[in-house]
Formats: structure tokens, sequence, C-alpha cells
């Protein structure tokens, strides 16, 4: 049985018409299931596991970035198999996973290629894409060595899987976690990023040198403090992937 | 294996760890893939494959890699299993074991160089013996030719 959580946004009338072409086209494909709405009175978590004792096996969120962050981490834990259904165009984590925005993507659900892909973990929250540092003065320690950026100005990015553009592969199917960090350059046309560091990793801790804790953002959405143990949990979330992902 | 041409264009799909030139490295460093070092790194290192040590390169480490190619600066050790190239920029303040080595005019080395010969223990004497032999060979060559 299916389970449909559509965010809280989507009650917003420009998405009317999405939402229908949606349900029309899973009708269509016999896919359909229990549709709920996520409100300030009905939480994520609790939608899900209801849906779980009622029979649930796939759970499918329609929303944004930030809904899919949400879900993640409850579905991480539960032996479910999860949907994803993007309603804008540019949503990272669905291109790397090759889902197509909106109803195009229930002809991906359709189809059921189900991956059992890795999660980053921070502490105790789990993120898909990316865990990012911008500018924080911190040290990265690994078990027998530790790492520190020379520069003022960089990015540090963790990454469970990279898009096309980056210098280097990174695989939510390889049971490791890329630490990138690129120092940021002033120049007259704007700041801009040079190569810099690629370091893979399964487990480390980020401290950081200052007093004040360092803010770290995970897939764009959530934020999280130092210090932090980040770590993968390798094949902990099995999600159904389109065919033009960019994996294996 | 890195060469002077993969360095400028490295294929980035073999390479697994890079540590940059805004990177201070300190402990000990252990890597399973190849290996490029643009930074610094102090403590120990220790690669099972390719290690290149880029002209900006600083490292204060015994080094132990599969093959390797210098062009920064090394103090401590290198014990490479397969091939060392030194290219003319690299400084090398420490000893060196390599089966196969190569250096480009210009590189500095104050340090021991060791070569692990396989089959010869003692290379002066078996080259003696090799040489009396080929004498031998000669005399009896000429030997047989004055019989007939």
């Amino acid at each position: 049985m299916y389970l449909y959580i559509y965010d809280s946004f989507l009650i917003d009338k420009k998405y009317t018409d999405i939402l229908l072409k949606f349900e029309k086209r899973i009708t269509d494909l016999g896919i359909k299931g229990k549709i709920a709405r996520l409100s300030v009175l009905k939480n994520m978590k609790e939608l899900i596991t209801d849906g779980v004792k009622e029979g649930v096996h796939t759970v499918v969120a329609i929303g944004n970035a930030q809904t899919f962050a949400k879900v993640i981490n409850i579905v991480a834990d539960l032996d479910l198999t999860l949907g994803l259904i993007p309603i804008d165009n540019n949503n990272p984590i669905a291109k790397i996973l090759g889902i197509p925005p909106k109803d195009l993507a229930c002809d991906v659900l359709a189809s059921r290629i189900i991956k059992k892909i890795d999660l980053g973990k921070i502490n105790n929250h789990y993120f898909i894409n990316t865990a990012e540092i911008e500018n924080g003065d911190v040290v990265i320690e690994y078990d027998d060595f530790k790492v520190e950026p020379t520069t003022n100005e960089h990015s540090i990015i963790l990454y469970n899987f990279a898009s096309d553009g980056n210098i280097f592969n990174s695989s939510p199917v390889d049971g490791i976690l890329e630490a990138v960090i690129t120092p940021i350059r002033s120049t007259l046309f704007g700041k801009k990023k040079i190569s810099g560091t690629v370091l893979p990793f399964t487990k480390i801790k980020i401290n950081s040198n200052q007093e004040e804790q360092i803010a770290i953002l995970t897939d764009q959405q959530i934020i999280m403090k130092t210090p932090a143990e980040i770590s993968v949990s390798p094949q902990k979330l099995k999600i159904i992937v389109g065919s033009e992902r960019s994996f294996d | 294996m890195f060469n002077k041409n993969q360095a400028s264009a490295p294929n980035n799909k073999s390479i697994e760890t890079i540590i940059g030139p805004s990177v201070k490295v300190e402990g000990d460093f252990k890597g399973e893939g190849d290996l490029i070092i643009e930074g610094t790194l102090i403590g120990s290192l220790k690669t099972k494959n390719n290690l290149k040590i880029g002209q900006n390169a600083f490292v204060q480490a015994s080094v132990s890699a599969n093959n390797a190619f210098i062009s920064g600066r090394v103090k401590g050790n290198i014990n490479v299993k397969g091939k060392l190239e030194l290219s003319d920029t690299a400084v090398i303040l420490g000893d060196i074991k390599a089966q196969v080595l190569s250096i480009e005019s210009g590189a500095m080395i104050k340090g021991n160089i060791d070569m692990p010969i396989a089959n010869l223990s003692h290379p002066e004497e078996s080259l003696e013996t090799k040489s009396k032999t080929d004498k031998e060979e000669k005399i009896e060559a000429e030997e047989s030719n004055e019989n007939k």
C-alpha cells in the first residue's frame, strides 16, 4: 500500500492543478494509495507511523527539498520504501536520483526501480546529499590524523553524492562520504572557488577552533551545530529511483 | 603512475584523495587509493597505491607508497615498493628506498639511497664471476676453433 504525503505548503491554490494531474496519473498507473496532508495538527512522523500500522510499505513525499530532508529522517529507521515527487523543477536531490518533476515522476514511481543508498549521519540526524560549513574555523578529526584549512575564506562540504560538474566522483552506494575543502579567493570579478581538498571518510568529528559553535547546514535545509560526529550509514535508505539517475 | 602530463590534467576518475594547497594535515595518514598532496602534511604517510607530492607541497613525514612522483619538499625517509620519480624541483631530506628510481637533473637529495637488487647478494662478486665465465667461454670457443 502507498501512502502519499503532501507537504503543508501545497495547500496554496497555485498547486491545485499540479496535484490534480498527479492524482489522475497515479490512478491511471494503478498506484493509487492513501493521501495525507501535513498541517499544524498532523506532523509527518505521526502520519507515517499510523500508515505503517495500516500496512503501508511505500511512502511517497510530495514537496520540495525541505520535505525530502524531513521524510528521510523518519523513513530511514523504518522498513519502508521511499518515493519522492518534486514539485519544483530545480530539486538537486531529485535530479541525482533521476526523478523528473511533478506528474512526470509518477512513471518513475510505477516502474519501481528500488536502490538501497547510503545516508550521511550528523550526530543523530540523517542527510541524503550534503552537509556544509561556510568559513568556519574548524578542525576535522579522523581516527589517526586531523585536517585544518589554512585559509580564512573557504567552504567545507561533506558529500554523500555529488552532482555533475564536480571534480570528483561521489556515489551514494559506495559506503563512503567525501569531505571537500575549497578555498575561496576574491578576484576583480568577485569571489572564486579554486581547486581544493578531497578526503574520503566513513567517520569524522568536526570541532570548532573558536569559542562559539559553528553551523553545519544539512541538505541546504536543517542547521546543526559543532561539535559534530559525522558518519556514513551504508545502504540505509530504500528509495525509488529513475533510469536517468547519476549512479549505478 | 603519475607523470608530468598527468599532473597538469589529472584523470580525476582514478583520484581518491587530494590534500590541497590550503590544507594542513597532522598525524598518521593512511590512504587506500591514489593520493595527491599539494599542501602540508606532518606525521607519517602511507598509501597502498600511487602518491604524487606537488611542487608547493611540504611533507614532514616518513613516506610509504606503491609508486611515487615527487616534485615538492620531503623531510623524512621514503620507502617506495615500485618506481620513485623525483622531478627537478624535488628536495628530499632523508633516506630513499625504491625498486626503480628516476632522478631529474636539479633534484636535491640529502640521505642514503637503497635499491634492493633481487638476485645479487654481493653485486661486485657476481660481476667478477660473470666476467670470468665470459672469458672462459671465449677461451673454449678459441680452442675449439683451433682444433678444427
